[in-house]
């Protein structure tokens, strides 16, 4: 898929044992999306940081441009990135 | 036309799925995720031909399997299945799948404590996921809600992270496999909170900040910044309940060959009724609901 010069800035905060973290690192491997992988089990001012900018405490959380998802949801990724069917 | 449509794609839907796929069968295989509770559990060390795993690490292996089968799993949710004289039309949001038989293996979730606050902190400090989120609550105080081998499991995980945990356990006994009791016995930062009914999780409006519980009539308040339910599970099955029988607690009610109430739709793995929630029956369910599909379909005239 040509996405033309459109590349976004993503960032995944995830922790190490957190299988739905792999998941959608995983997912964003395949539709070749390059991101920030940032470990909030050790990087505590980063999970901190997380917390206040998704106003809850679950991961993944991934920021795309911005926007913030909850969770591993492929769709809603899509739809952030501007990639819909 | 298909042969067979599976619902799931948790280990009882994926192994059927291999079987499907290598009986040549014309099939689909469509569900909401891939792994179900696979990807929210922590070590296997009870899986016959696997020494030592997580789920996680079984559910990347079927993937690769599936790939290997060249099986591909459609993520769609769905919402009804239609009978159609003796076969049935699978909807889901995206499509319509007629078939010619069903094999239903649509997980179980984790069972929710329906307390008030539960659902206002949800994500924030509430969680049902402890290998997920625990690491976000380190040096923190919590608890963890329940007394089996899923809420042993996760204040095992949570003991180098969290400062002190509370297990808080309905029941006076404990019901985890002992291997997992042994674990959490004489463990400084554990207290056992027994006989101990949760009633309402306590917040500041944006996080967890502690929960009450009833105790031989006394109620009573501790101080935590996140809350662990694993009080064991529900059977996804809302979408069945008008077409199949169900059991008391909402799972398929099966013969002991995976047969359901109704011709044709067979049921496997922790969806359907045997409540007993282990990897290895769920995979042997799988496979025997695929076997006895394909023998209902060799004499089935339509």
């Amino acid at each position: 898929m040509d996405r033309g010069d459109f590349m976004p800035k993503v960032k995944v905060y995830s922790t190490p044992t957190c299988p739905w973290c792999h998941r959608a690192k995983e997912f964003l491997n395949e539709i070749k999306v390059e991101f920030e992988d940032i470990n909030v089990a050790e990087d505590q001012k980063a999970a901190e940081e997380m917390v206040d900018k998704s106003g809850q405490r679950g991961v993944p959380v991934i920021e795309i441009d911005g926007e913030i998802i909850v969770g591993f949801n492929p769709d809603a990724i899509k739809k952030a990135l501007k990639m819909e069917e | 036309m298909l042969d067979t449509v599976i619902i799931g794609a948790g280990i009882a839907g994926l192994t059927a799925a291999i079987y499907a796929s290598r009986k040549r069968m014309q099939f689909e295989i469509v569900s909401t995720n891939f792994g179900g509770q696979m990807m929210e559990s922590g070590e296997v060390l009870n899986y016959p031909g696997i020494k030592k795993s997580t789920g996680a690490g079984l559910a990347s292996t079927m993937d690769k399997q599936m790939k290997f089968n060249n099986v591909n799993v459609k993520l769609e949710t769905v919402k009804e299945i239609k009978k159609e004289g003796s076969n049935f039309a699978v909807v889901t949001g995206k499509n319509t799948y007629d078939t010619r038989s069903v094999i239903i293996a649509s997980v179980a979730g984790p069972r929710e404590l329906n307390v008030p606050g539960e659902n206002e902190y949800k994500n924030k400090g509430v969680t049902y996921c402890a290998i997920c989120d625990g690491p976000l609550f380190a040096d923190m105080d919590v608890a963890v809600i329940g007394g089996g081998n899923a809420a042993l499991e996760s204040v095992d995980f949570l003991l180098n992270i969290a400062k002190k945990i509370y297990l808080i356990n309905i029941e006076e006994k404990l019901i985890a496999h002992e291997y997992l009791q042994e674990r959490i016995q004489g463990q400084e930062k554990v207290e056992v909170i027994s006989k101990a009914a949760t009633k309402e999780i306590l917040g500041n409006g944006k996080m967890v900040t502690g929960l009450k519980y009833e105790q031989d009539g006394e109620e009573k308040e501790i101080k935590v910044g996140g809350v662990f339910v694993e009080i064991g599970r529900v059977p996804n099955t809302d979408f069945v309940k008008s077409l199949l029988k169900l059991d008391e607690h909402k799972h398929i009610l099966i013969d002991c060959t995976t047969h359901t109430s109704v011709p044709g739709i067979f049921a496997a793995g922790d969806c359907a009724s045997g409540h007993e929630y282990q990897y290895v029956i769920a995979a042997g369910q799988g496979c025997m609901a695929l076997i006895k599909a394909a023998r209902y379909l060799a004499s089935k005239k339509d």
